[in-house]
């Protein structure tokens, strides 16, 4: 009860200071989902969690061929369980991971998880990028304190964008070396239709390709020639010019699509799988073998219209495409790593 | 500095002396990167820009070794493709469309067995046409080629479908054994033909305002040469619901026209909320794009499997929406190793992606209508 209060006070405090214009454009445009970022204060690096209010049927589309990832086999429609109570999102490489660790300590104060005899047991897939190289002691990642904290932050007010949570050591463009890479970092979009489907994405964006706005075919952050202009790496890549390239495991894009649309597990894997198309428009060269490219899918199912999954997925690969380019517009330059929004200076 | 002005004026020339077709595909663009990212490859520019004989073959069988055919049926436009590894190339594949038809790709999982190829037939006919694959057989069988199993060579040959059955003619017709064996008695070294032929016959894309707005589809290749000799190059039968996206533009070729016959642009159309008859209970398996990417590197099967799965990301570039649940999208992956360069992965799939994404918005352009179904050439008047 006291919980419901806090919730709705929370509620009605975000409606009450937002100008009556503002639109909530972000992940959490989706009722019931929450997201909360711990940034750390020691390194450019942390974690987001999103936190689904009730449960969500869960998917995942992990086409990278460098992932670090928790709790995605049982995504697969093959197998039981099909609610997830919040997925996990962190910097840190592999040591990451254990960011989930203490959101499903969170869960569990809070008795979420998935029923199972005495306890509940919260259902928590969680995927990491590479950042230990960005700007400090590579000691220093997200741990369980992390995760924690993240969650204990989640709320369903606008999400915060650039360089915070996950996205606070990210960055793109690393084709020709981390000295020419640039700042990426959360990045967030929704679409919302007059039948009342909403369809959004949350991506942190620390990919070694370029970031490219799907509607002109331009770069908007990626690799920088001397005179800060941008060299391209598509046409790199087709010149033969690329010797330097990033060290391989140095990278990885990872994000949440969400709906209100009621699918079934097989369908959400379905959205998962075509979200993926948003970051094969918006990152060039994706998916490659120095990336662990992944998408989580969630389906809160609180909209009861008939579902069309190819509107759906078609949907989710436009919110994501708008993600990406976004965790490149909204980034802060560290670490010396300038941002688009240096750049423009 | 010198050069670099010749080999502008070079370039000049040669797009000046050149069949568009040629220029249109070596790409300006590209050359123009090379001159102004290395100068050091100034020599092997010169070289790219001068074909021994004839225009420079910028499709598959720019890979040695890859021969194509087509068949293309006269009683009904549909027909079939097929790709003839010579001595075999290491395959892969990236099967990501949710409504497929496809026979021995679980083959070419990395954790499987078999890792030679010898063909891959792409055919109209939806299901039906798979038995295009039984006739390629029968001719790699004659031939002697296949797979050693020590008491007779085993053709290795993959194979995935479209449907076309709506388009022109009675549906009962579509591609069989003999199609098959026809393109694979056709096929050569020779530059791939494109547009309303093979496996693209009655190939169509832009269907999510009802088929009677879509335009027509087909085949279209394209091929990338570095500097190296590292080649990558691509064939595909477009046949998608989605519209053909030039990425690099963003701009939209060929889809959905509205009623005066411009074109609607679906990505507007699916964020605005209108309303699609191809989503209203339309008839889902009206579509699939079917591709195959071949490089001269030498790649293992888990590498092939890697590029596969790169070079689908030009169907998510070039064709919106891809991957639906009424496209059995699906590209195999052929990899010849006769060049002896270091291969790296990440290039070579991401040329893949690159190399797909033209032969997909060529696959439109270079279509010829059939059926009242309008080709991109019947739209752009000059």
């Amino acid at each position: 009860m006291i919980r419901l209060l806090i919730a709705l006070t929370a509620a009605v405090m975000t409606q009450g200071f937002s100008p009556a214009t503002t639109v909530n454009a972000t992940l959490t445009a989706v009722p019931g989902i929450k997201v909360g970022h711990h940034t750390l204060s020691e390194r450019p690096t942390g974690c987001t969690v999103i936190v689904v209010d009730g449960d969500a049927i869960g998917g995942v589309s992990q086409r990278g061929g460098a992932p670090g990832t928790r709790e995605t086999d049982l995504l697969n429609p093959l197998n039981m369980v099909d609610k997830v109570n919040a997925i996990v999102l962190s910097g840190g490489s592999a040591f990451g991971l254990e960011a989930a660790t203490g959101t499903v300590r969170w869960l569990e104060e809070h008795n979420i998880g998935w029923p199972a005899g005495p306890s509940r047991v919260p259902i928590v897939p969680a995927a990491i990028l590479f950042d230990l190289g960005v700007g400090g002691n590579p000691k220093i990642r997200p741990t369980a304190d992390c995760g924690y904290k993240a969650a204990a932050a989640a709320t369903t007010g606008v999400v915060t964008e650039g360089s915070v949570g996950a996205g606070a050591g990210a960055t793109v463009g690393k084709l020709a070396g981390p000295s020419r890479s640039m700042k990426a970092g959360i990045g967030s979009a929704a679409i919302k239709l007059p039948s009342g489907l909403i369809v959004a994405a949350l991506v942190a964006v620390n990919a070694v390709g370029d970031i490219i706005d799907p509607s002109t075919g331009a770069v908007v952050a990626g690799i920088r020639n001397g005179d800060g202009t941008f060299a391209d790496a598509r046409k790199l890549l087709r010149s033969g010019a690329t010797a330097d390239r990033a060290r391989p495991a140095e990278n990885t894009t990872i994000g949440v699509v969400a709906t209100n649309a009621r699918l079934t597990k097989a369908q959400a894997a379905r959205m998962a799988l075509m979200a993926d198309d948003g970051y094969a428009r918006a990152i060039a060269p994706s998916h490659t073998n120095g990336d662990g490219d992944t998408i989580f899918s969630l389906a809160t199912g609180r909209w009861d219209g008939a579902v069309d999954i190819t509107l759906v997925g078609a949907l989710a690969a436009e919110a994501v495409a708008d993600a990406v380019v976004r965790a490149a517009t909204q980034a802060t330059g560290v670490a010396g790593i300038p941002a688009v929004r240096d750049l423009k200076k | 500095m010198i050069r670099i002005a010749i080999v502008l004026a070079l370039l000049v020339q040669t797009i000046e002396t050149s069949p568009p077709r040629w220029t249109r595909r070596t790409g300006g663009q590209n050359l123009y990167t090379q001159v102004f990212t290395s100068a050091s490859s100034v020599s092997s520019v010169v070289e790219s820009l001068q074909p021994a004989s004839g225009p420079a073959n910028s499709t598959l069988t720019a890979i040695a070794g890859i021969t194509v055919g087509h068949h293309t049926l006269t009683t009904r436009p549909t027909g079939c493709t097929v790709i003839l590894a010579d001595g075999g190339a290491v395959g892969g594949i990236a099967q990501r469309g949710a409504a497929p038809g496809t026979r021995d790709t679980d083959l070419l999982q990395p954790a499987n067995g078999v890792d030679r190829v010898d063909a891959i037939v792409l055919s109209g006919g939806s299901a039906f046409g798979l038995d295009s694959a039984n006739g390629a057989m029968r001719w790699l069988d004659e031939h002697s080629i296949g797979w050693d199993t020590g008491v007779a060579r085993v053709p290795i040959v993959p194979a995935a479908v479209l449907i076309d059955l709506w388009v022109g003619g009675k549906p009962e017709i579509r591609p069989d054994a003999d199609c098959g064996y026809r393109a694979a008695s056709n096929a050569t070294d020779a530059p791939v033909d494109e547009g309303s032929v093979g496996a693209g016959g009655g190939a169509t894309v832009g269907k999510l305002l009802g088929n009677d707005r879509a335009m027509k589809g087909g085949i279209g290749t394209a091929a990338i040469a570095l500097p190296n000799g590292l080649q990558v190059a691509a064939l595909v039968a477009v046949n998608a619901l989605g519209d053909v996206a030039d990425p690099r533009t963003g701009a939209v070729v060929a889809g959905a026209r509205n009623a005066d016959g411009s074109l609607a642009d679906v990505r507007k159309l699916l964020r605005s909320g209108a309303v699609l008859q191809r989503l209203q209970g339309g008839r889902p398996g009206e579509n699939t794009t079917l591709g195959v990417v071949a490089t001269n590197a030498r790649l293992t099967k888990a590498d092939a499997g890697r590029v596969a799965l790169m070079a689908d990301d030009g169907y998510a570039r070039a064709v919106v929406p891809a991957h639906t649940i009424a496209d059995g999208d699906t590209i195999f992956m052929l990899a010849t190793g006769r060049w002896s360069g270091t291969p790296d992965v990440t290039l070579i799939g991401a040329l893949a992606a690159d190399v797909m994404a033209d032969a997909v918005v060529r696959a439109v352009t270079q279509a010829t209508g059939v059926s009242g179904i309008p080709a991109v050439r019947d739209i752009r008047k000059p």
